[in-house]
């Protein structure tokens, strides 16, 4: 058949996008627009809510293949993920999971269209893509994860991270991914780095094309709905297998190292590169050297509580090294400063490239150890104050280093590991989301150098276009927004937070606290045995208010669905 | 600051509409409509804005759509700064929506 006029798939809504992918007849859509959950955050902000909230979430069948499909409406708030969009896709991932594990084969498909957390809901948006996060790694384990990022806004911030989890990543020319916005690089990092008016610089580093060609995308399709279905079936039916990315750590750390940070590349050299890292599986190890210690929050509290352990991390911003709480190994993993870091833009103890891969490397390789032993704690110390803000961490995809290191902690937790997050300092965005969001219990310290949020102030203001007076105002009404660990406690997801502990120079006090605190966390876990996120929901926190939408949510989407 | 306007209307209507319509997006220069079938024989309109102060504009186009359709029916609109001729094609594709099969 000759096709000559195409039926665009960009200038669909987030809704059209749904029904045109599944078969006549079988679209039915759950928490549509009449069943009245609407975000309960952004009426008091000033905003006007959408009836769904800005997600559609549709089973059905295509190519009688049972699916759902998870469709963002970009044009409401941004696709920003928010507490009850949020809750949707997690709720409709944990579906579809019980439906695989209970041998119904249910594959998803998520259609991006999102500039990441929504800022409005701030640390519910963080929470609910950590959910996503976990649900996908588990899922892939079943079926397939399709991702589509057809474009007009593209996948962002920890929806970035999101789509670098999934099987496979369907994209147009029009469509982007990247981790940090164009206007968030440059507020801050400086219009040299980034200058986001300027179009071909932000296809040409995360557009649809670039990324196919440079090993972060799977198939570049045209704008099109039948080419959609295709794309979607040839890898439903494994026409196309492509390789789990987040599972390549050798490939990407060898990518890596091919690379002079200190040279402005062209995309066209990194299509080249990542090309030669298929044959040149190599790696450099850097001595991590005593000499450039800092003398953070995280440095410190991890030289303190491995005690004499040997370091085996193999770069100075990721510190490694396996000790002992009791009777209990554990791997402790510390993203740190490192001033001489290769990349300028990660030498504040940013989670950067090397950082998710290392990060990555560190874990995988002890689940492969524990195989058939006894399954070690893995604990991460966290004190990140972002992820690094650059134009080379676009070009060389720092959203999948990210999702590198959060696959690795799901993946850990899922094969029965104890994954615990100890906070004596910040834990910020993607930063947080990489490096300690995946853990089965979070342990925080009552401090005010303790912080949890999605964006700096000065870009958060920039992108909601409020001043910074007004973005504080909003802060003190929806405790979401606020950047402080005991409005964060509010939502539920700590496991403890702690008192009397000193924070920067922690002594023996303070270590025996701490010691058995994460003693006691994964004592809890082995109690409990589940190696799901679900204890965040059933804390007594979260479900005396703190995360009152985000049950609502999963609760009616469980009646509905079948 | 952080201020959202309210606005109800009712109209006596006769005519019941066959089924629920969703039409439009609460996206910029655009707004979103539920209109659903309702059982007393009148006309109920909520609208939520954020663009304050155009009371009397909102009130022109909603009664002359309600004056030219006599429909028994509960609306909800969601706007996002939608002018009045957005307002007005949405509302009637709505109805559209809602007397097609």
């Amino acid at each position: 058949m000759i096709r000559t006029l195409k039926a665009s798939f960009v200038e669909c809504s987030g809704r059209d996008r749904a029904q045109k992918l599944l078969d006549d007849g079988t679209y039915i859509e759950l928490l549509g627009p009449f069943d009245g959950l609407e975000s309960p955050h952004l009426e008091p902000q000033g905003i006007v809510p959408q009836s769904d909230d800005g997600v559609i979430i549709a089973r059905g069948t295509l190519n009688r293949q049972r699916v759902v499909v998870i469709s963002i409406e970009g044009n409401f708030q941004g696709g920003g993920i928010g507490e009850v969009s949020g809750a949707k896709i997690a709720g409709a991932l944990e579906r579809a999971l019980k439906d695989c594990e209970a041998g119904i084969k249910t594959i998803p498909l998520l259609m991006f269209d999102t500039g990441g957390v929504r800022l409005q809901e701030a640390n519910y948006g963080l929470l609910s893509i950590a959910e996503i996060g976990a649900a996908i790694v588990a899922l892939r384990r079943h079926v397939p994860v399709i991702a589509v990022i057809p474009g007009k806004i593209g996948a962002f911030g920890g929806m970035s991270i999101t789509a670098g989890l999934c099987s496979a990543i369907i994209m147009t020319r029009e469509g982007r991914l990247g981790l940090n916005g164009p206007e968030v690089i440059e507020q801050e990092a400086g219009i040299r780095e980034f200058d986001s008016k300027d179009r071909q610089l932000i296809w040409g580093t995360i557009g649809g094309n670039q990324r196919t060609a440079a090993g972060f995308a799977d198939l570049l399709i045209e704008d099109d709905i039948e080419a959609v279905k295709e794309a979607v079936t040839s890898i439903i039916n494994s026409e196309v297998i492509p390789k789990i990315r987040t599972e390549q750590v050798e490939r990407y750390q060898a990518f890596l190292n091919l690379i002079n940070p200190l040279q402005r590349m062209s995309p066209e050299k990194v299509r080249e590169l990542w090309k030669d890292s298929e044959t040149t599986i190599e790696n450099k190890v850097e001595f991590v050297s005593e000499s450039e210690k800092s003398a953070g929050r995280g440095q410190v509290w991890f030289d303190l509580l491995r005690n004499d352990a040997a370091e085996i991390g193999d770069i100075p911003s990721v510190r490694v090294a396996d000790s002992m709480i009791g009777d209990t190994k554990v791997r402790y993993i510390a993203v740190v400063p490192d001033a001489q870091n290769r990349f300028p833009r990660a030498r504040k103890g940013e989670v950067g490239l090397q950082e998710g891969w290392s990060i990555a490397k560190h874990i995988r390789e002890a689940i492969e150890a524990d195989q058939y032993g006894e399954k070690r704690a893995i604990v991460a110390i966290v004190d990140v104050p972002s992820q690094a803000y650059g134009y080379h961490e676009e070009l060389l995809g720092i959203h999948q280093a990210c999702a590198a290191a959060v696959d690795a902690y799901a993946t850990a937790r899922l094969a029965g590991h104890p994954v615990i997050s100890f906070i004596p300092g910040n834990a910020i965005s993607g930063a947080f989301l990489s490096h300690g969001m995946q853990a089965n219990r979070l342990i925080a310290l009552r401090d005010a150098g303790v912080n949890v949020h999605v964006m700096s102030k000065q870009s958060a203001a920039r992108i909601t276009q409020r001043s910074l007076e007004e973005l504080e105002a909003a802060t003190k009404k929806v405790p979401a927004m606020a950047y402080d660990i005991e409005s964060f406690e509010k939502l539920g997801a700590l496991f403890s937070l702690v008192d009397g502990v000193e924070a920067s120079a922690p002594g023996r006090k303070d270590y025996d606290i701490i010691y058995k605190e994460i003693g006691q966390a994964i004592e809890d876990v082995r109690m409990d045995g589940l190696t799901d996120l679900s204890g965040r929901l059933t804390s007594a926190i979260a479900q005396s208010g703190g995360r009152s939408a985000s049950i609502l949510v999963r609760e009616k989407l469980n009646e509905q669905w079948n | 600051m952080f201020h959202l306007e309210n606005i109800i209307y009712t109209f006596p209507a006769t005519k019941r509409i066959g089924k629920r319509a969703h039409v439009g997006v609460v996206g910029s220069g655009d707004l979103e409509i539920m209109m659903e079938p309702c059982d007393s024989s009148q006309t109920e309109v909520t609208i939520r804005t954020g663009i304050t102060g155009f009371k009397d504009t909102w009130e022109a186009v909603i009664y002359r759509f309600f004056n030219q359709h006599d429909i028994a029916a509960k609306v909800k609109i969601n706007d996002f700064g939608a002018t009045p001729g957005v307002v007005s094609i949405r509302l009637s594709q709505a109805l559209e929506v809602s007397c097609n099969d």
